[in-house]
């Protein structure tokens, strides 16, 4: 109905051949202009190709009618379905002028319309007036398609916000597919013979359904009264391909507590068989309004279907998805991540609801950024990091991966008791139907360039274990099985909880007795976190101030910090993700050096964990991963110091409590100790150069404040003497 | 009241009417919605307005106004229509412009579709059913206070086919007629007077059931169930709606014959026209299925539902005089409620204490994942092979306004669908069981599992109830992803060992009476509760669960020092965890005495009471070793 109102205000109020007229005008003269300057006609090309047959659909870009007209795209956007048909007639009109040859007939059609052309010039007195039904319609001569892609300025809009008002007017939406059916002609132009006369009637069908025409309306029939029946030509008669599609609103743009929209689509010629349910579209198209005739519309009565006539259609995937939907970071945004201290203000924003664990909160932080992948001359080092978390019971490590799961972009979620290694790497099956052998790739497949979380890490099957071990380090799982031989990429980052053995942390066993996990897993983990339920009146009492707030105000406490919200800081370490940056020569020894430090000290104290060679790539991964959140390209001293200090921090919650069994040391003796140490090494050195001392400390956990406290202090012990420029300690 | 005939009876006069005086000023429509606003809020305006809920819907005068009490199932797409059109009159040729809204169908006449005066508007439509597990007492109660007298007309005639399909239901199944209606329904006073109602309402459950199973389904969340489903098209602010919300609508009741002509019609044509065989047969039987079995209403005012307990006036907050009225007795109630429960629970106090608490408890916010107040109870040590748990759940559904038991046996588990999916070629969202209004009561009957194996689906629907639990949500199966949606749902674990399923708490049941006979000896508790008593504890129950509840600066530093404290002496003995459940035993301590803060008394108390019941779960591991 309405769309009737708008084509008649449309054919009043518009002048339609001066409408025309632009149209043709852009066809023919629209170019831009290549790398050598040359100007491409870039639709005159193409009415080459559509009057050759080779070419069906000719899409019009609005972007370039923008360049030349921007009106005419307002006008297009808001009364497509007519401006489609005077591009139509347009084409229609130039295509004589593009034909350079003669065209060989494609389909019986072709042949058919060939044969009435050449019948009219011949046979007809130009005189005779026709009557208009057996003229030939314009749809059936016609045997291109034309579509408009909307300009790239138009937002899509949301399924559920698309009303009444877009009627008739060019829309882009997005959604996944729930329905398509077959593929099944449609007819465009019904052609039938006279079985009388001979003359031969054209209907053409705008509407899904119609009624034939039974009596033949020619002069001959009419005047002789000789009751001409008509027959239906499939021959002659033209059909376009079609096809119902049915899409469905993404569950982000759903509002809590609703069920998703739904929106019918038709696609027709070139734009069947592009989607298949399940895929994730962008579509624009008119919003039309479904007409029904005859008694369907009767009993109808008040209601009116809708549906989207598509112009464009576009397959696109999930994760390309999301990105697409998030903008650029504006400056105000980006202003508010990197504050001073957002690196604490990041990982505060892991998981907000879950009280401290700042450590565990900034390595997840780097779990998710990632380290710089490395492929030197084809060997691949891998830059994801993977982290297991260990712990009493009650301590929040699934929260702490569930969230992980929301946050990242991409991730899968299994626990440890409900996957085999099957379900994990990939499982050969055989299709029930053709008997062929198909693969079906598991969780970690799935997880490709995200993260893998697996809960229950220690409930896993030893076997089924080992099934990761591959993935862990080489980021790929082969599979020979059932004469399928192949690797799959499996580039994920693996974070797994796990309870101690024997459900609490005991510590009067080692290590080793309370994890019960084989070293060559361990090893692959770069951070591993034990947290533990450790009383301490000052945590104690912010813990119970934070829950008893909660209950009280039922929201988070006020934090000095608002916690970044998700989706922004989605979007910050994806933008963080495209820097790759690189360790500095300078750095190189500083590393080495702190790698052989570890060695050491690993054979001297009888160390828990291993450190090896891969402990020095963990370091890297971590301080690259660092230097990326840090939006810089080179990898700085303070990153690999960080690095080093949440490795010693992690290695720290393993030892068993220290602070239970002797005195607790203060920061102050511990720094002592370790410059001692330095000083010790030297042989009979007894002077320490002040930087060198720092370094020490700062990559064992010590903040250069502490480390300046315990200088003073033991200055004023007499233990140790400053010289003026603090450059150098000599012991006394 | 015989003013009120028209309104009730005729409103579609009433807004054609307005709309007729409007001269086509958009004005009108919120003038309708002022006048029945107005209408309804007279006095005791509603109760005279019959409800579908307990009227059989031949007894309903088609376009009358009705009320109904659902929840909304499923939300369909919007619908476009007419909101006003203009109607050609072939003899005459003059043209009239009439009113589209609430009405299905045009009324008469030619409509000019190219007509510049045609409006059209957006509607929307939701599929509601009655609020499912809704006890009987509630059902019986909301019967009994509705004042609408409507009488069988015999002017009815236009829906005869309608009634010859109810005939030959009741011809075929004479037998099932009598058997549905005689042990379902309780002892009931009223039954001699109602015969005749409970007589004509029997065949029509007979027939949705039948028709659940052959050709239509009505797509009840919970097995089971039966009583009308309605398509309620909402013309203003349907935003507000959620899906499982609790409502009253007050609708024009529209059960066209040309309704259902339509689906029998498509189905005919489908084969003739190809557009159509995308909507499929299974679709159009979802979505426009015959009227006289889904009736469609046309909302006129629509309001959401605290709670559905008769026996309290519908906005409790706002009637303060009904509240402190009840304040002041509050305290004995719960006394009387106490003893009896503790006689229910084979005189065990301790657990009757915290069922008060569990019955009383709902989720009054969310932080981010975190549901707040909620509190999952578990009652282990029930006895096994008795029907001990049956007639326990009977009892909580006497006391609850809705409730539904669960048998966790294993064939149940692998079967039942648990878990509301998205059936794509119906195109709607086929309901579950743990599709449930807020505040439903499910009683899972542990008791009932035996060892097996669980399959797939039974996994899945234990994972689903364990994030029920959890969390207080469903993922809803959208076949593509999943769409996670919160609900307040007081899940009670009934169990011979600790639960399965994670819970907040867990009480052992420790008897002191040995009754020979625990069926009789609960028959006998049952019967010697008054309906007076009885109606006063479902009141007190509601109440309590509705109150407000603060806690007060001093307070909050108490339960820190004590927090802190209880650390200091032994780490092991209390967690973050711990501290979050007994917040919430303290708030519902005190809420359920009728305190709307936590007092240091309140706290003191509810700290007891975790001690007493740790204490026992402790000494219950002991007994039984290492088992857990």
């Amino acid at each position: 109905m309405i769309l009737s109102l708008f084509v008649t205000l449309a054919r009043y109020y518009l002048n339609s051949t001066y409408s025309g007229k632009k149209c043709k005008q852009f066809l023919q003269e629209f170019y831009n202009e290549d790398s050598a300057g040359k100007k491409v006609f870039k639709y005159g090309a193409q009415l080459v190709c559509l009057a050759h047959r080779e070419q069906v659909a000719l899409v019009v870009d609005l972007d370039d009618v923008a360049e030349e007209d921007p009106q005419l795209v307002e006008s297009v956007c808001e009364n497509t379905k007519r401006y489609t048909g005077l591009f139509a007639d347009a084409v229609h009109e130039l295509l004589s002028e593009y034909r350079e040859r003669e065209v060989l007939a494609k389909d019986a059609l072709d042949v058919y319309i060939e044969h009435r052309l050449m019948m009219e010039t011949r046979g007809r007195d130009p005189a005779d007036t026709r009557d208009p039904r057996n003229q030939y319609p314009v749809d059936l001569m016609r045997r291109f398609e034309v579509y408009f892609r909307p300009p790239s300025t138009s937002k899509p809009e949301v399924i559920r916000d698309v009303k009444a008002d877009h009627i008739g007017k060019l829309v882009t939406v997005r959604g996944i597919v729930t329905r398509a059916t077959e593929v099944k002609p449609m007819m465009a132009v019904a052609t039938y013979t006279c079985d009388q006369c001979g003359a031969e009637t054209y209907q053409p069908i705008a509407s899904p359904s119609f009624m034939p025409l039974i009596m033949c309306p020619s002069q001959e029939c009419v005047t002789n009264r000789s009751g001409g029946r008509l027959y239906l030509q499939t021959r002659g008669s033209k059909f376009i391909k079609f096809q119902e599609l049915r899409i469905q609103e993404h569950s982000d743009q759903v509002p809590v507590g609703n069920i998703p929209r739904s929106m019918t689509l038709y696609a027709r010629g070139e734009n069947t068989r592009v989607a298949q349910p399940g895929d994730h579209v962008a579509v624009s198209g008119v919003f039309l309004p479904l007409l029904r005739s005859g008694f369907r519309q009767a009993v109808q009565g008040l209601l009116s279907e809708t549906y989207l006539e598509i112009h464009c259609i576009a397959l696109m995937n999930k994760t390309e998805d999301d990105e697409l939907g998030t903008e650029e970071l504006s400056e105000e945004e980006l202003r508010q991540i990197t504050e001073e201290d957002f690196y604490e203000k990041l990982a505060g924003s892991i998981a907000p609801e879950i009280y401290g664990h700042e450590d565990v909160k900034k390595a997840l932080l780097l779990l998710l950024m990632g380290g710089v992948e490395q492929a030197p001359r084809g060997m691949k080092i891998r830059g994801n990091i993977n982290i297991c978390l260990m712990g009493d019971p009650g301590v929040a490590k699934s929260q702490l991966l569930s969230y992980i799961d929301r946050l990242a972009p991409r991730s899968q979620y299994t626990t440890g008791r409900g996957s085999s290694g099957v379900g994990l790497t990939a499982a050969v099956m055989r299709d029930p139907v053709t008997g062929e052998m198909t693969l079906e790739g598991g969780a970690l497949v799935l997880a490709d360039l995200g993260v893998c979380c697996i809960d229950e890490f220690d409930k896993m099957a030893d076997a089924d274990r080992t099934a990761i071990h591959e993935v862990m380090e080489q980021q790929t799982i082969s599979i020979a099985k059932a004469g399928i031989m192949t690797s799959l990429n499996a580039r994920c980052s693996i974070l797994a909880a796990a309870n101690p053995a024997y459900g609490r942390y005991n510590p009067r066993k080692s290590i080793e007795q309370n994890i019960q996990l084989p070293a060559a897993l361990l090893s692959r983990f770069d951070l591993l976190w034990l947290i533990q339920d450790k009383p301490d009146t000052d945590n104690d009492l912010r813990l119970a101030q934070h829950i008893t707030y909660v209950h009280q105000h039922c929201r988070q406490p006020p934090t000095h910090f608002t916690p970044i919200d998700m989706k922004l800081m989605r979007r910050y370490l994806n933008k963080c993700k495209k820097r790759q940056p690189a360790v500095p020569e300078a750095l190189a020894d500083y590393i080495t050096a702190a790698y052989v430090e570890m060695r050491k000290e690993a054979r001297v104290s009888k160390d828990t964990t291993f450190t090896s060679a891969r402990t020095l790539l963990s370091i890297l991964r971590l301080s690259t991963a660092l230097a990326r959140l840090r939006m810089v390209d080179v990898v700085e001293k303070e990153d690999v110091n960080e690095a080093m200090r949440l490795m010693e921090m992690s290695k720290d919650s393993l030892q068993p409590d220290k602070s239970n069994t002797t005195r607790t040391q203060r920061p102050a003796d511990v720094i002592f100790s370790l410059v001692r140490e330095l000083a010790g090494e030297g042989g009979k050195v007894k002077a320490v150069r002040m930087t060198e001392a720092e370094h020490r400390c700062v990559s064992r956990g010590f903040t250069p404040a502490q480390f300046q406290a315990a200088l003073d202090e033991y200055e004023e012990l007499n233990v140790w003497q400053i010289n003026q420029a603090r450059s150098r300690i000599t012991f006394l | 009241m015989p003013s009120s005939e028209d309104w009730i009876n005729n409103p579609l006069g009433v807004v054609d009417g307005i709309f007729a005086q409007s001269k086509l000023s958009p004005e009108w429509e919120r003038k309708v919605l002022e006048y029945f606003k107005e209408k309804l809020k007279l006095n005791d305006a509603k109760s005279w307005v019959p409800s579908l809920n307990d009227v059989p819907l031949h007894y309903l005068k088609p376009n009358s106004l009705v009320k109904f009490r659902c929840m909304v199932q499923d939300m369909f797409d919007p619908e476009f229509f007419m909101g006003a059109y203009e109607t050609v009159d072939p003899s005459t040729n003059s043209k009239e412009l009439r009113c589209g809204k609430y009405k299905d169908v045009t009324d008469c006449g030619q409509v000019d579709f190219n007509s510049r005066n045609i409006v059209t508007s957006e509607r929307q439509t939701f599929y509601c059913v009655p609020i499912p597990g809704e006890s009987q007492w509630v059902k019986e109660s909301y019967a009994c206070s509705s004042q609408a007298r409507v009488v069988p007309s015999t002017s009815y005639t236009p829906h005869r086919h309608k009634r010859s399909y109810e005939e030959d239901d009741d011809m075929d199944m004479p037998h099932q007629k009598e058997s549905s209606s005689g042990p379902q329904n309780l002892p009931d006073p009223r039954r001699n007077v109602d015969s005749k109602r409970l007589e004509t309402e029997a065949p029509c459950q007979n027939a949705s059931s039948s028709h659940c199973s052959s050709n239509l389904d009505l797509n009840f969340p919970l097995p089971g169930e039966r009583g009308p489903a309605c398509l309620v098209k909402v013309y203003e602010e349907w935003d507000s709606f959620r899906l499982n919300d609790m409502l009253e609508v007050f609708g024009v009741l529209s059960v066209d014959p040309a309704l259902s002509f339509i689906a029998d019609d498509k189905e005919v044509s489908s084969l003739l026209d190809p557009t159509d065989t995308m909507e499929t047969a299974e679709e159009q039987r979802a979505h426009s299925p015959p009227a006289s079995l889904v009736p469609r209403l046309h909302v006129l005012y629509a309001q959401p539902l605290q709670h559905n307990n008769p026996l309290l006036p519908s906005a409790i907050s706002e009637d303060k005089a009904f509240l402190s009225g009840f304040l002041s007795e509050l305290n004995s109630v719960r006394g009387e409620l106490l003893t009896y429960l503790t006689h229910v629970l084979l005189g065990d106090a301790l657990a009757a204490e915290y069922l008060i608490l569990h019955l009383i408890s709902s989720v009054y916010a969310r932080r981010d994942v975190l549901p707040l107040g909620k509190f999952t109870l578990n009652i282990s040590g029930c006895p096994h092979n008795s029907s001990y748990t049956e007639q326990l759940c009977q009892i909580i559904q006497h006391l609850m306004p809705s409730s539904y038991r669960l048998c966790m046996s294993l064939h149940n588990m692998n079967n039942l669908p648990m878990v509301p999916r998205k059936d794509y070629t119906a195109n709607r969202l086929v309901g579950g069981i743990l599709q449930l209004a807020s505040n439903t009561s499910l009683f899972l009957d542990e008791t009932q599992l035996e060892q097996g194996q669980l399959d797939a689906t039974g996994v899945r629907n234990i994972t689903a109830l364990g994030n029920l639990i959890s969390w207080q949500k469903v993922d809803y199966d959208f076949s593509y992803h999943q769409m996670e949606f919160p609900c307040n749902i007081n899940v009670l674990i009934a169990s011979e060992g600790r639960s399965l399923l994670p819970c907040d708490s867990q009480v052992h049941l420790r008897p002191t009476v040995s009754p020979p006979n625990v069926e009789e000896y609960l028959k006998a508790i049952q019967l010697a509760q008054l309906p007076s008593h009885l109606n006063k504890y479902r009141v007190y129950l509601t109440v309590a669960r509705l109150l407000d509840y603060s806690i007060s600066e001093q307070v909050t530093k108490a339960v820190e020092e004590d927090f802190v404290e209880m650390r200091k002496d032994n780490p092991q003995s209390i967690s973050a965890e711990d501290l979050h459940r007994m917040l919430v035993v303290a708030r519902l301590l005190s809420l359920s005495y009728g305190q709307t803060t936590l007092s240091r008394d309140g706290w003191i108390k509810a700290k007891q009471l975790e001690m007493v019941r740790t204490s026992r779960t402790q000494q219950q591991e002991c007994v039984n070793g290492n088992e857990p």
